[in-house]
């Protein structure tokens, strides 16, 4: 008897080793990306946005007390 | 290195130099205490009256109300942490508004009054002062929202400039002063009775938290307190409690409390008892403590009526309503 599914296992098997190491590979450079966009971008986050008076909504909703 | 002790409220904090208080605000640069919100509000609004809350004073008008970032206490249910509990560099936005912008943006919108809110005004007590001199001289009010956490002397400083306060007591009970916000209650008592002593019109809230102060013992304790030491005409409002910040493990305060803490202040001798943070209108109206006539209605922070004379008196039996209704 032969068994048909050892051909099929051996290529999900390939299939899976390729996908995994795209998927590393394209990991890697979101990585590398995502770290170097964020050295630009940081500082501006940390940073509180001050505005002028002028700018703000003064009858914009809000649910802070008091 | 010199480190300075700030005076301003029971805490003194000793903050060394380059660093910040409790308030995580008032800092010591060079040995100088400053206060880094200074002209920098994070939060700036315009309200009604009624949701301060202050109901005996311009009701019905909107008030320019701005707060910055930093309290000196540190409740477990603040409604308002993400301003109250961080820095002055830690909030999302901030507005340049020194206090001629402030006075001049609420005078161009029309606002008779300006409130120093949502975070404790006592930590950017400098802000308020300047602000607050310029205003009266412009001819608005200033009202001072405040957990009335604050040492006597700059109290009756700032007086001098307030014409209304609302003043938060949290608890007739220092050891729940002690738990839930980290401060203690005889500061926050003769705060209120300072109010009275300098003329500044006083309104007090008392927010109701399941299991924590809702004893109606000791809601009976606060208002006959206040009956003698702030006077049987002090308007006190309970406010219902809704799950916030580190305090989410309790359920909203039931109605009922709220109506049987109600009864219970108005039994103990005080003649404005009031119910807010509830949908509807219960106990939310002004009547005349002498006849029952309804003076002023009130839905949420909508007036629904105003029956009140034009020199603020009951119009069937004449008594004179205490307030600033002008």
């Amino acid at each position: 008897m032969s068994d048909g599914r050892e051909p099929q296992a051996g290529a999900v098997v390939a299939r899976r080793r390729f996908l995994g190491l795209l998927g590393a590979l394209l990991g890697g450079l979101g990585v590398t990306l995502g770290t170097t966009s964020g050295a630009t971008r940081q500082p501006e986050a940390d940073v509180p946005r001050e505005r002028p008076l002028k700018e703000a909504d003064f009858y914009r909703p809000h649910d802070l007390a008091g | 290195m010199t480190a300075v002790t700030c005076e301003l409220c029971p805490r003194a904090c000793v903050i060394p130099e380059g660093a910040a208080g409790d308030c995580r605000v008032r800092v010591n640069l060079g040995g100088k205490l400053r206060a880094t919100t200074y002209g920098r509000p994070s939060a700036v609004h315009i309200d009604p009256m009624e949701k301060k809350p202050l109901y005996h004073f311009h009701p019905g008008s909107r008030i320019f109300s701005l707060g910055t970032a930093g309290c000196n206490l540190h409740c477990l249910n603040c409604q308002n942490w993400q301003l109250s509990q961080r820095g002055g560099d830690e909030v999302e936005q901030t507005y340049r508004a020194e206090p001629a912008e402030v006075v001049a943006a609420a005078k161009g919108e029309g606002c008779r009054s300006i409130a120093y809110t949502y975070s404790d005004p006592v930590v950017f007590y400098e802000y308020v002062e300047d602000t607050a001199t310029l205003a009266r001289a412009a001819g608005l009010t200033n009202v001072f929202v405040t957990a009335a956490y604050i040492n006597r002397e700059p109290l009756r400083r700032i007086c001098r400039v307030l014409d209304a306060a609302h003043g938060d007591l949290k608890g007739f009970d220092d050891g729940f002063y002690r738990r839930v916000s980290g401060a203690t209650l005889k500061p926050v008592l003769d705060a209120l009775v300072t109010f009275r002593e300098e003329g500044v019109w006083l309104e007090v809230i008392n927010l109701v938290i399941p299991t924590l102060n809702d004893d109606l013992a000791m809601i009976r304790r606060m208002a006959r307190w206040m009956v003698a030491e702030l006077g049987a005409d002090t308007p006190l409002h309970f406010s219902r409690f809704s799950p916030q910040y580190r305090m989410r493990n309790l359920p909203p305060t039931p109605v009922e409390t709220l109506v049987r803490a109600r009864a219970e202040a108005l039994d103990a001798g005080l003649r404005y008892v009031y119910i807010g943070n509830v949908r509807g209108d219960t106990g939310s109206s002004t009547v005349c403590p002498r006849d029952g006539t309804l003076l002023i209605g009130r839905s949420g922070f909508t007036i629904t009526a105003n029956h009140l004379t034009a020199d603020g008196r009951c119009p069937t039996c004449n008594d004179k309503i205490p307030g600033v209704w002008q």
